[in-house]
């Protein structure tokens, strides 16, 4: 094995990376990621429309088959109660969706290429996360627009985005729990039935769909401080002109407490192998 | 600080292997998938890994390209240790694994153009990489379309030239011309020859004696997670250099009979079910007719018989002097 012609340049090998290279990095793989998944997404419209649909679901059922008796608890028109509430249980659908989109790379196995190149492992997460805010912007503003033919009036333009922005934030929270439940289950038959576990507690059990006066008292104290509820409290105020200082700081430090916790542990259980 | 080498990591004059593996060992639970197993592989060089199914040979594979964790010995590539510099050695890797790993939602140049960024390849660079590789492996007819939708044939070779992309200096192939037509394999198998003759280090699985026969310079044979034999494809063919006499009987019982008449032979192994006898004979026409001559004299009625090349399974047969676990049709 002596004679060898020369080989064609591959990438020159990178052995100590310095922390400025690797944050660069990092976010060249996430960006590329992101792209991938954007990708996807366009392809499978499905995804969106889903979110859509479930949304314009609980606005119809809730303001057409519950929306008398809870309206009258509320003391405002019922629907400028209830959409704000669905903008927020929408963006938490789409945390789901990272959850299962995380699962479906495991089980077609583009995963094990992503292990097998010099990438970010975390970039596989963080731009899929990404990708998932972005398109939860898009079924946000639909379900917004269905509300409006339905009769609701946001206070003001800004409102409206100041909504959407936060109900995103929450939203990409979730997204990074999703994919540390996606990363160490990584079965999407089994990741789609555990999001029942954490997607009904926190979606009912909370002020999107009805003010904590209607809910039974020892359920109260959760129901008050759970992120949903803070999240629903802080867009409702939001979208209809009359901002609540307290449920925005609330959103906003569970928005980083998911971050701190699920963002360290997604990427180690991703990076797990056996 | 980093350090950027301009050149490549392992000059080619050196006799430092690309690929080192020592005392390789991997367990599941009680599964024992990999027991000691050591070998080298040296720039240019192509290690042939042979073996039946549960040899070992993905674990290996696996093993040395970080995707599963290494319980027992060592493992560097380009001086690199694969467990406590995984960031490094990917680098110098390109994997083709025994099943898919591309996006099916992406097409192929789509899949290329991601995983040549990922490998930070620049873009013209990584386009006309792209656009080679899609010529040279015919996938220019299905290149723009989802991968979800490509027969078994189309994507393993997508998945066999996205290891290829950033052209690596260590290349692992698990099984690649596994459901590959014959004119594909015929490609694959001049590809691996050219990429040693530039300098790259290969390990390709397989279970075709006459692929590593072909392609490899040096063959490990493993079974059960350990080596059987290794050397040259000639140095095991010399140990092979024997046909094989597979003889049909008529009847069941006969196949009794006929083990009595041929009990000086060493080498004949009975199947009583399938009424068949098969007889290592080597090149020797003469001792093929003499022992025909013998059954038929002893009143023994043969249904057919052909001479074959030896099987994989014979190999296994001469080697280890004892049948190796079965081998069936890989259905992967
Ligand atoms: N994740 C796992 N859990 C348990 N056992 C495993 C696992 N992976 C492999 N094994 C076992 O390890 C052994 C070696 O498997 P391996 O996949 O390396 O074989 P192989 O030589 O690649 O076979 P094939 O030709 O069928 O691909 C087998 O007995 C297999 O059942
Ligand atoms: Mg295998």
């Amino acid at each position: 094995m002596t004679t060898t012609t020369v080989r064609p340049a591959s990438p020159p090998v990178v052995t100590d990376p310095s922390i400025t290279l690797r944050v660069r990095r990092a976010s060249e793989d996430t960006n590329t990621v992101l792209w991938r998944d954007m990708i996807r997404t366009m392809r499978q419209p499905d995804m969106l429309a889903f979110a859509v649909v479930m949304g314009v679901f609980f606005l119809v059922l809730f303001n057409y088959v519950f929306g008398g008796a809870i309206g009258a608890v509320a003391g405002i028109d019922y629907l400028q109660y209830l959409l704000p509430g669905v903008l927020v249980i929408s963006a938490l659908q789409g945390a789901q969706q990272t959850s299962m989109g995380l699962a479906s790379d495991f089980s077609e196995g583009v995963n094990e290429r992503f292990r097998s190149l010099p990438m970010s492992q975390s970039a596989v997460i963080s731009g899929r996360t990404i990708a998932d805010a972005v398109r939860n912007i898009a079924g946000l503003v639909l379900v917004a627009l269905v509300g409006i033919l339905m009769g609701f009036r946001f206070a003001s333009f800004g409102g409206a985005v100041a909504a959407i922005a936060l109900a995103t934030g929450i939203g990409y929270g979730f997204s990074w729990m999703g994919a540390a439940i996606a990363a160490k289950v990584r079965q999407p038959d089994m990741v789609g039935m555990l999001s029942m576990f954490w997607l009904f507690p926190l979606m009912l059990a909370s002020t999107a769909f009805a003010p904590v006066q209607s809910m039974p008292g020892w359920l109260q104290p959760f129901v008050t401080y759970q992120p949903i509820s803070a999240a629903s409290d802080a867009v409702r105020g939001l979208a209809n002109g009359v901002p609540t200082g307290d449920a925005i700081a609330l959103t906003l430090i569970w928005i980083a407490v998911l971050l701190a916790i699920f963002v360290p542990v997604s990427v180690y259980l991703y990076k797990k192998v056996d | 600080m980093y350090i950027m080498s301009t050149k490549q990591p392992m000059s080619t004059a050196s006799h430092e292997p690309v690929i080192d593996a020592r005392e390789l060992h991997k367990s599941f639970g009680n599964v024992e998938a990999v027991k000691s197993l050591s070998f080298s592989v040296e720039a240019g060089e192509v290690l042939g890994l042979l073996g039946p199914n549960g040899a070992g040979k993905t674990t290996t594979i696996k093993m040395l390209t970080t995707l599963t964790q290494i319980d027992g010995g060592q493992a560097a590539i380009g001086g690199f240790d694969v467990s406590t510099q995984p960031d490094v050695v990917r680098q110098m890797i390109g994997v083709a694994g025994q099943s898919a790993a591309v996006d099916e939602k992406l097409t192929a140049r789509e899949n290329l153009n991601l995983f040549g960024r990922l490998y930070k390849i620049p873009r013209a660079e990584r386009q006309r990489r792209t656009e080679e590789l899609i010529e040279r492996f015919d996938l220019g007819d299905f290149a723009d379309r989802p991968s979800s939708t490509y027969s078994g044939g189309e994507r393993r070779r997508l998945d066999v030239v996205a290891a290829l992309v950033a052209n690596p200096p260590a290349l692992f192939l698990d099984e690649p011309t596994t459901g590959l037509d014959p004119r594909s394999r015929a490609e694959l198998w001049d590809t691996v020859r050219s990429l040693a003759t530039e300098g790259t280090a290969i390990v390709l699985s397989t279970q075709y004696l006459e692929e590593a026969d072909r392609l490899a310079d040096k063959i490990l044979l493993i079974d059960h997670g350990e080596v059987v034999a290794q050397g040259t494809p000639d140095a095991l063919k010399a140990n092979l250099d024997r046909n094989v006499l597979e003889i049909h009987l008529e009847l069941e019982s006969g196949v009794g009979d006929a083990q009595e008449l041929l009990a000086s032979e060493e080498n004949a192994v009975a199947d009583v079910e399938a009424r068949r006898i098969d007889i290592h004979v080597g090149n020797d026409a003469d001792r093929s007719l003499a022992l025909l001559r013998r059954l038929q004299d002893g009143g023994i009625s043969i249904l057919k018989f052909q001479l074959r090349e030896p099987t994989l399974d014979d190999v296994f047969l001469s080697l280890t002097g004892s049948p190796s676990t079965e081998i069936e049709e890989s259905t992967k």
